[in-house]
C-alpha cells in the first residue's frame, strides 16, 4: 500500500490541518447560543430543566468522529491510496513520431513506401512491445512538438493518431520535441517512462550541433532508414531589373544533400514555356546558386523544375506567381512640351501622352494630367499637377508673385520632399501659394511656400514656378521632384516587389533601412496579419503552412512564396546511452489497485450521513408544532347577550 | 429622508366607516354616539314614572295628568360622551427579538385613534412600563390626526412592565369610569391578570389587544440556548427540545386564554393578535367580530 500523489509525511501534515480546523469550526459550531426573548416565564413553565453544569466540550462525539473520518478518507483519495507494490505502477511513455517534411521522402528498404509509412510501422511496433497496463502519450514532431494524444492507455486511440499522422512540411525541430516529453512527463505522468523518438532525425547543422551534449536515461531512439541521395530547391528569388524594369533577374539555389558529387538540369519554366535551363554540378553537400533572365510584364506562373530522380522529389520543383508590370498613364497638357518630355519618359513605370491645352477635357482614362501654365476651363477629376498656373486659375490661392528668389529651403522631412537638398537656386518668377493648414510644403521661398502638395482625392501638387525654365532645369532636384510626386501619387505602381520562394518555417527578411515596427506590415494571403519580431533590420516571421506571405515595408514589398519543403541538411547520432531500436515484448506485471474513487465516495457519503443527522438540517429544522386552529386567527371574546341588548335598545 | 408614515391614506379612508363601540352604559354629558341605559335629556323616550318633588316640571306628562290626574315623568335615553383610553405597552419586550411588536401596536393604537377622530371621539393615550407615562389628548376631529402620528413615532421601548403600578396610577388618576383599550403583549413576569381584574372591578370596560410575534408563541430554536429575558435581563441555560417547544407554546396559550376570560367575565372583549396577521384584517376582522369597533 502506498500514497501515489503525496508522501506520507505530506499527507500527515494535510491531514492534521485539517483535523484542527475541523475540530475548531465543530466546537464553534456546538457552542451555546445566546438569545433574548420578551419573557422567561413560559420556560419556566414548560418545566424544562437547564443544562447540567459543567458544559461538556463536545456535545456529538459521533459526529465529531464521523466528520474526522471522512476528511480522512478524502485525503487518502485526494493522496490516491494504491493497494499493492509501487514497483507495480504501469509507466506512462512519451513516443515523438517524426512528421517532418522529409518524411515524405522514399524509403531506402522499401522505394515503394514513404518513410512515413515505415516510421508508423515502427511505432506500431513499439506499442506492441508494452505491457498492458503502460499508458502512451504520441506526440507528433516536425518544426512544432503537437501532442496528438494525452497519456492513453486505449491502444486502438493511439494506434489512430499513429495512422493520422502524415509529413508536414517544416524540418524537424528534435530539441524541441524531447524538451516537450521531458516536462509532459514530469507534469502529468504517474511514472514516467521511455521518451521514444521514431523517425529519421534529419535536423540542422545548428541543432545537430546542440543535441550533441544531450544526456537523458529515458531515451530511446528507433531510427528510419533513408537513402542521403537527394537534391532539392532550397530558394528562389525573383525581382525587377533596375535597368529594364519588364525584366526579371531570377536566382535559384540548389543543394546536393548526397555524399556523392551529382549534375544536375535546373529548367524555368514560365506559362508552361520553357525560358531557360541550365546545367548544374553539384559536390557532395554544397549548394549553387543559378541564375536566369526573363522579359515580362504580364501575370503568370514561373516555374523552377530541377530534371533529375532521386529519392524526395517534393524539392524538385516550386512555382511562383509573378505580379503583372504596371505603368501609370500621364496626360500632359503642354503649349512646350519638350520641356517636361525628358523627365517623364525617362520613367519605365510612365506611360505619357503629351496634348496641346486646347484639347484639354475634364473626365480623363489617365490616372495623372499635368497642367503647364494653363487653366482649364474645368478642374481634372483625377489626380494632377499643375506647374505655373495663371493667375485667378490656381486651385492652391495665390498669396502673391515673387522675382529673383532664391529657392530658401526644401522640407525633405516628408516623403514628397525625400532626398531634395539643392541650394542657391535662382527663380527669376515664382508664385507664392496660399497653403492650407492639410496641405503639404514641398519647398519655399522667404515669401513663403511655392511647391505645395494637397492630400485627398483626387490629389493634387502645384508648382509655383516652372522646374523645365528656371535654374533648376539642370539640377538633380527637377527628376527626384517628379519621381517624388509621382510615387506619392500612385504609390502602388511604384511600389518595389521582390518575390522570393523559400521553405515554410522560420523566414528572416533583410529591410534596406531601420524603420518602426508599425510601418511593416505582415500579411498571409487570405490578409490575416503574421506576428513578427524586428531586430536592427532583420524581420523574423514564421509560416507552418506552405502559402504566400507579403511584407510591406516604405515602398517595398517582399512577396515570400513559400512552396518548398524545408529538408534538413544534417542526420542527428543518438548519444551512446541511448537504448535503440524496438524493445522486446514485455509481460504485464501485476498492477496496483486504485482505492481513490471508493475512498472519496466512502468519504462524501460519511459527509453526507453527518449533514442528514448532526448538520443543521438536523438540529434546526425543527418540526412544526400543532396550533389550536383558531387560535392564530385571534381570540375573540364578547357577550352576545350585551350585543342583543345593546342592539335591541338602538332599534 | 422623511421616515414613512405609520398608516397610508388609502387605509385611513377605509377606517372612516368605523366607530368606536363598548357595551357598558356610562354615566356622561351629552353628546356621544352610544345611547346609555340611564334616563337623561336625550331625544329619544324611554319610559315612565311616577313624579317626585325636584323633577324637572318640564317632563311631566301632562295628557296623562288630564286623563289620570296622576304626575307621570317621561324619561328619555341619554347618548352620554364616554371617556375613551388607551394604554400602550412601551415595554423593552415589545422590542424584545425586533421592532415588529411594538410596530404593529403603534399601527393599531393610530388606527383606533382615527375612528375616534372620524366620530368626534376624544381618546387618552397613555403609554406604559414600569408606570403610567405622559397622557397624550387626541381629539377635535379628523384634521387631528396628525399630531397623533407624530407622537406615536416618537414613542419607544424600554423598561421593564409593571401592571399592578400602572393600574394604581390609573385608578387614581380617573375616576370616571368609560372604556379602556389596553395594546400590550402582556408580559408581565409578575402576572397582569390581579391588575385587570382590578380595572374591571373599578367599572372600567375593557378592551385588551394582545399582541405577539412569532417567536413569542412559537420559539423556532433549538439545541443548546442561552435566554436573556429582554425585560429584566436574567439568564437562563436550556436545552430546548421539540418537546419543550410544544410546552412552551400550550404555556402561552393558557395564558392567552386566562387573559380572555378575565375580559370576557367582565363585560369586556379579548383580541389576540399576532404580527405575521394584516393591520386591515385584525381590524375589519377581529376588532369587528370583538365588537370593539362596528
Amino acid at each position: 500500500m502506498f500514497f501515489f500523489n503525496l508522501t506520507f509525511v505530506q499527507f500527515a501534515a494535510l491531514l492534521g490541518s485539517v483535523s484542527t480546523v475541523v475540530v475548531a469550526l465543530y466546537l464553534l459550531d456546538r457552542s451555546r447560543r445566546k438569545q433574548t426573548v420578551a419573557t422567561l416565564r413560559f420556560w419556566v413553565t414548560a418545566e424544562q430543566p437547564t443544562v447540567v453544569s459543567p458544559r461538556k466540550k463536545i456535545q456529538q462525539p459521533l459526529s465529531l468522529l464521523l466528520q474526522l473520518v471522512s476528511i480522512c478518507l478524502l485525503l487518502l483519495a485526494i493522496a490516491q491510496l494504491r493497494l499493492g507494490s509501487q514497483s507495480a505502477t504501469p509507466f506512462d511513455h512519451v513516443l515523438i513520431l517524426e512528421t517532418s517534411a522529409w518524411m515524405g521522402a522514399r524509403s531506402a528498404a522499401r522505394p515503394t513506401q514513404t518513410l512515413m509509412a515505415e516510421a508508423q510501422a515502427r511505432a506500431r511496433a513499439f506499442m506492441k512491445s508494452l505491457p498492458n497496463g503502460d499508458r502512451v502519450m504520441l506526440v507528433r514532431a516536425d518544426g512544432l512538438a503537437t501532442p496528438a494524444t494525452v497519456f492513453e492507455s486505449n491502444r486502438d486511440k493511439v494506434e489512430d493518431a499513429i495512422e493520422g499522422s502524415s509529413p508536414g512540411a517544416t524540418a524537424l525541430n528534435l530539441e524541441l520535441a524531447l524538451e516537450f516529453g521531458r516536462q509532459i512527463q514530469q507534469l502529468s505522468a504517474r511514472r514516467a517512462g521511455e521518451i521514444v523518438f521514431v523517425g529519421s532525425g534529419r535536423v540542422s547543422e545548428r541543432e545537430n550541433t546542440a543535441l550533441a551534449g544531450l544526456a537523458m536515461s529515458n531515451l530511446r531512439a528507433v531510427p528510419i532508414a533513408d537513402t542521403a541521395e537527394n537534391t532539392g530547391l532550397r530558394k528562389i528569388g525573383l525581382r525587377r531589373s533596375t535597368t529594364a524594369p519588364d525584366v526579371w533577374e531570377i536566382f535559384v539555389s540548389v543543394r546536393n544533400y548526397g555524399l556523392k558529387p551529382r549534375t544536375v538540369n535546373l529548367a524555368l519554366l514560365f506559362g508552361g514555356a520553357p525560358v531557360g535551363t541550365q546545367a548544374l554540378a553539384l559536390p557532395a553537400g554544397s549548394e549553387q546558386e543559378a541564375t536566369f533572365q526573363h522579359r515580362t510584364r504580364v501575370a503568370g506562373p514561373l516555374e523552377a523544375r530541377l530534371l533529375t530522380r532521386d529519392a524526395y522529389s517534393i524539392d524538385d520543383r516550386a512555382v511562383i506567381e509573378l505580379p503583372e508590370q504596371k505603368t501609370l498613364p500621364v496626360v500632359v497638357y503642354s503649349s512646350d512640351p519638350q520641356l517636361l518630355r525628358p523627365m517623364l519618359e525617362a520613367n519605365p513605370h510612365v506611360r505619357a501622352v503629351f496634348r496641346a491645352p486646347s484639347e484639354y477635357t475634364a473626365k480623363q482614362d489617365a490616372g495623372l494630367v499635368i497642367l503647364d501654365q494653363f487653366r482649364p476651363p474645368s478642374p481634372p477629376v483625377v489626380d494632377s499637377i499643375w506647374i505655373d498656373p495663371p493667375a485667378g486659375g490656381s486651385p492652391i490661392p495665390i498669396r502673391k508673385q515673387v522675382n529673383n528668389v532664391r529657392l530658401a529651403r526644401w522640407h525633405s522631412e516628408n516623403s514628397l520632399g525625400e532626398g531634395l537638398r539643392s541650394k542657391d537656386i535662382s527663380l527669376e518668377s515664382a508664385t507664392v501659394l496660399e497653403a492650407a493648414p492639410s496641405d503639404i510644403k514641398i519647398a519655399e521661398v522667404e515669401a513663403g511656400p511655392v511647391i505645395v502638395a494637397r492630400p485627398g482625392k483626387p490629389k493634387m501638387v502645384v508648382i509655383g514656378f516652372h522646374p523645365g525654365r528656371s535654374s533648376m532645369r539642370y539640377e538633380l532636384s527637377t527628376p527626384l521632384l517628379f519621381a517624388n510626386t509621382l510615387r506619392w501619387m500612385a504609390p502602388d505602381i511604384f511600389l518595389r516587389r521582390e518575390l522570393i520562394g523559400g521553405a515554410v518555417g522560420t523566414v528572416n527578411a533583410t529591410l534596406e533601412s531601420e524603420l518602426k515596427p508599425s510601418d511593416i506590415r505582415v500579411q498571409q494571403q487570405d490578409g490575416r496579419a503574421l506576428p513578427f519580431t524586428l531586430r536592427n533590420r532583420t524581420l523574423h516571421f514564421f509560416s507552418g503552412a506552405p502559402g504566400v506571405v507579403r511584407v510591406t515595408a516604405a515602398d517595398r514589398e517582399l512577396v515570400y512564396s513559400l512552396v518548398l519543403p524545408e529538408v534538413a541538411e544534417s542526420r542527428w547520432e543518438p548519444p551512446a546511452g541511448a537504448k535503440r531500436g524496438i524493445p522486446p515484448t514485455r509481460p504485464s506485471s501485476a498492477t496496483a489497485i486504485d482505492l481513490w474513487q471508493m475512498l472519496a465516495c466512502l468519504g462524501a457519503l460519511g459527509l453526507l450521513i453527518d449533514w442528514i443527522f448532526y448538520g443543521r438540517l438536523g438540529r434546526t429544522a425543527a418540526r412544526p408544532i400543532s396550533i389550536r386552529p383558531n387560535f392564530a386567527a385571534g381570540f375573540v371574546g364578547r357577550t352576545r347577550r350585551k350585543f342583543s341588548f345593546a342592539a335591541r335598545s338602538r332599534s | 429622508m422623511a421616515p414613512a408614515p405609520l398608516l397610508d391614506r388609502q387605509f385611513l379612508e377605509k377606517l372612516e366607516r368605523l366607530t368606536i363601540h363598548w357595551e357598558k352604559s356610562f354615566s356622561g354629558l351629552v353628546g356621544g354616539h352610544n345611547s346609555s341605559r340611564f334616563a337623561g335629556g336625550g331625544q329619544e323616550f324611554l319610559d315612565h314614572r311616577h313624579f317626585h318633588h325636584g323633577d324637572d316640571l318640564r317632563a311631566i306628562n301632562w295628557r296623562a295628568y288630564m286623563r289620570l290626574e296622576k304626575l307621570f315623568l317621561k324619561m328619555f335615553q341619554i347618548e352620554p360622551r364616554v371617556p375613551v383610553r388607551m394604554l400602550i405597552d412601551t415595554s423593552a419586550s415589545m422590542s424584545a427579538t425586533s421592532d415588529q411588536k411594538f410596530e404593529y401596536a403603534r399601527k393599531l393604537a393610530a388606527s383606533l385613534c382615527y375612528v375616534a377622530l372620524v366620530r368626534h371621539d376624544s381618546i387618552s393615550i397613555q403609554p406604559f412600563g414600569e408606570g403610567l407615562g405622559d397622557r397624550f389628548i387626541c381629539g377635535g376631529g379628523r384634521h387631528r390626526f396628525s399630531p397623533v402620528m407624530d407622537y406615536f413615532g416618537r414613542l419607544e421601548t424600554r423598561g421593564r412592565t409593571s401592571f399592578y403600578q400602572t393600574v394604581r396610577d390609573f385608578i387614581s388618576n380617573y375616576a370616571q369610569r368609560g372604556l379602556l383599550v389596553v395594546i400590550s403583549d402582556f408580559l408581565d413576569d409578575e402576572g397582569c391578570e390581579k391588575a385587570l381584574q382590578y380595572l374591571a372591578d373599578f367599572g372600567h370596560e375593557l378592551l385588551l389587544i394582545q399582541i405577539w410575534s412569532e417567536e413569542d408563541r412559537l420559539p423556532p430554536w433549538t439545541g443548546e440556548l442561552e435566554l436573556r429575558d429582554a425585560e429584566s435581563g436574567s439568564q437562563v441555560k436550556l436545552q430546548i427540545d421539540d418537546v419543550a417547544r410544544e410546552k412552551y407554546t400550550a404555556a402561552f396559550d393558557r395564558y392567552a386564554a386566562a387573559l380572555e376570560k378575565i375580559a370576557v367575565s367582565n363585560g369586556g372583549r379579548y383580541v389576540g393578535v399576532s404580527t405575521t396577521m394584516a393591520l386591515e384584517d385584525v381590524i375589519f376582522g377581529s376588532l369587528v367580530r370583538a365588537r370593539g369597533v362596528v
